[in-house]
């Protein structure tokens, strides 16, 4: 039977709901089950069947993570060494978190600053006096995706040479080139849809280029330089494999913090990693949501047209 | 604009044309030597140690006292290209090649067909869009290891994953979904699909948003199916699009990092040692710094390759919309 356009209208919409919701659940359970865990106390992280939502919520995982508050009693469900009666080792926490976060903020937050102030003026000169060609443009690329593994080990041993290693400085060097490339096609993006004539106009009365840049041009694309620096915030937030490297004690960051966890013999301590995961992730979410009409164009190289 | 340029072009020889060329070119070296300078500071020093331990042998155990470059000179010998022979005859090198690509090939394929499934579903207003694209990007918006390690709470026996498909099946379920051979790459490569789906996603919304209404409009007006006019117009429209999400997930996921050592070093056995995990083992974990060196110069010269080869498919997408969309050509030099 032939169905009418409204009712084929009815079903898709039907359909439509119900795979996005399907999706749905299958994006948020993860989410849910990070912070459901962090709320769990220690004998519901391993149980079967798995707790879902815990009937004795506790904060003290995030208190041992985040105020390193140790006192752990029987009564809270720690985990006991079977043959002494002792509380275990992995009840502590030996991790610095606050000295992580402080130590990615300002990592993340120095590169991604250097990298949007140097790509916009770059992105500046491109998109108005053709400075790079469209060509190298897209060569620039390569300092992002030419995998930093293949690289590292002479980097490390050279870093260790000048005195870089296990140093801030040594990460934003690289967090800056490697976020470059997103920095200047992002801002260009945003450059090129600025009219010209108050530059013009600027010109005509006299001012220099550099006047031009700083008081015409970057003032106009302000807030597309904000959506920039908040893209490239998420990517220099997240890196792992250069921090690890390239940091031994001084400047653990944040997801190297996490992975110290992973790495312990006691045993896994699924609580505290999830309260830190929480801690990690909030920032970034709020980041996230607050560009999210602009995520598409940092990928997109002026390929997405409006 | 164009007057002033017209203007330029008909007089080049007019000294304030060439003063202004000056001024362009001045100001092209002022931005672009500090950021040259870091660059050959940073990278060319790394490409010759790279090329140095790569054709001497060093041996990190064999380091005297002395400090500074004279420590890693002794401790070397030279061996040609021996090294470089034996990355080719490498078996185990030669199985995380086809275990990156299989990874790469598998997560880019997936990625973009969820992201793109739900862009066609979503990228006309609806009630509740919002929210669902909300929800939607939260993956992308999660560092990596936080996702690999939520993913070990979620996929271990005794975890709620095998809980949920024991009810719905009525069967009693536990699956080692990471510490089985068989399964744990492709484990990994759903993480990977969980985590990037949102970017083909975002990348295909906007695509879908942006596209011309007029030729959809005419073709269903001539009675054209809503199928013909996705593969005849929507779909060509898109190819630029699709090539990007694409390109950049492949490129990406050759270098994903976090998932796989942060999660599984590389194990159960080498289940999971895809290219950038062999590199790291060899070089931080057997210490072999010179064969690292040899493998990294070959998977650099290999990855410079398909990088090239993806920026040169970008490059020429890139052209034919710009040619599309201003049919009078833009100033171009």
């Amino acid at each position: 039977m032939a169905m009418t356009l409204s009712q084929k209208r009815q079903t898709f919409s039907v359909v439509r709901y119900a795979i996005l919701t399907v999706w749905l659940c299958i994006v948020a359970f993860p989410m849910f089950w990070m912070v459901g865990t962090s709320f769990k106390p220690d004998r519901e992280w391993f149980s079967w069947p798995p707790v879902y939502i815990t009937e004795n919520p506790t904060l003290r995982n995030y208190a041992i993570v985040w105020a390193n508050i140790n006192e752990y009693t029987k009564a809270d469900g720690a985990h006991i060494d079977p043959k002494t009666g002792e509380l275990s080792q992995y009840t502590q926490s030996l991790q610095r978190p606050w000295t992580a976060l402080r130590n990615s903020s300002i990592i993340a937050g120095l590169a991604t600053t250097l990298a949007v102030f140097f790509g916009s003026i770059l992105a500046y000169g491109v998109s108005r006096h053709q400075i790079l060609s469209e060509g190298r443009m897209f060569q620039l690329l390569m300092l992002r995706m030419v995998p930093p593994i293949v690289l590292i080990a002479p980097i490390s041993l050279w870093y260790r040479q000048i005195g870089l290693l296990d140093t801030i400085t040594g990460l934003v060097i690289l967090y800056f080139l490697t976020s470059l490339p997103y920095a200047v096609w992002m801002s260009k993006s945003f450059i090129d849809e600025v009219p010209r004539e108050m530059e013009q106009a600027a010109e005509i009365l006299g001012a220099s280029r550099w006047r031009t840049i700083w008081e015409v041009v970057l003032p106009l694309v302000r807030s597309g330089l904000v959506a920039t620096f908040l893209f490239i915030l998420i990517l220099t937030w997240s890196e792992y494999l250069l921090a690890l490297l390239l940091s031994k004690a001084d400047v653990l960051t944040l997801p190297v913090e996490l992975s110290k966890y992973q790495g312990s013999t006691e045993g896994r301590v699924y609580g505290r990693q999830a309260a830190l995961s929480v801690g990690i992730t909030i920032p970034l979410v709020f980041v996230g949501l607050i560009i999210r009409k602009h995520l598409a164009r940092g990928f997109s190289f002026g390929m997405v047209r409006r | 604009m164009t007057a002033e340029n017209t203007l330029e072009r008909n007089i080049p020889e007019s000294g304030r044309a060439a003063s202004r060329a000056r001024g362009i070119k001045r100001f092209k070296w002022t931005v672009l030597t500090p950021f040259l300078l870091l660059m050959a500071f940073i990278l060319v020093p790394a490409l010759f140690g790279q090329g140095f331990f790569s054709l001497f042998q060093f041996s990190i155990f064999s380091m005297g006292d002395e400090s500074g470059w004279r420590s890693y000179w002794h401790a070397s010998e030279w061996v040609g290209l021996e090294l470089f022979i034996e990355v080719f005859r490498d078996e185990r090198f030669g199985a995380a090649i086809i275990r990156s690509l299989l990874f790469a090939t598998g997560s880019t394929l997936g990625c973009f067909i969820f992201g793109f499934g739900l862009a066609l579903l979503m990228y006309r207003p609806f009630r509740g869009q919002g929210l669902y694209y909300i929800f939607f990007i939260l993956p992308m918006l999660t560092v990596p290891i936080v996702i690999a390690y939520t993913g070990e709470m979620i996929l271990y026996q005794n975890g709620p994953l095998n809980d949920i498909l024991s009810r719905i099946s009525g069967m009693e379920i536990k699956a080692q979904f990471l510490y089985k051979k068989e399964i744990a790459l492709t484990t990994i490569m759903f993480l990977e699909i969980w985590n990037w789906t949102p970017f083909s996603f975002i990348i295909m919304m906007a695509g879908l948003a942006a596209l011309p209404k007029e030729p959809q409009e005419a073709a269903s007006i001539l009675g054209a199916s809503k199928w013909r006019i996705f593969w005849e117009i929507q779909l060509p429209l898109l190819r630029p699009v699709i090539m990007l999400a694409l390109i950049l997930r492949f490129l990406e996921a050759m270098a994903e990092f976090p998932k796989t050592w942060g999660l599984l070093q590389g194990g159960p056995g080498s289940a999971t040692e895809t290219v950038p995990v062999y590199i790291f083992i060899t070089t931080w974990q057997y210490f072999d710094i010179s064969y690292g060196a040899a493998l990294s110069y070959v998977v650099l010269v290999m990855m410079v390759a398909i990088v090239l080869t993806g920026i040169y498919f970008l490059q020429r997408e890139k052209k034919n919309l710009d040619a599309m969309y201003f049919a009078k050509p833009q100033e171009s030099k």
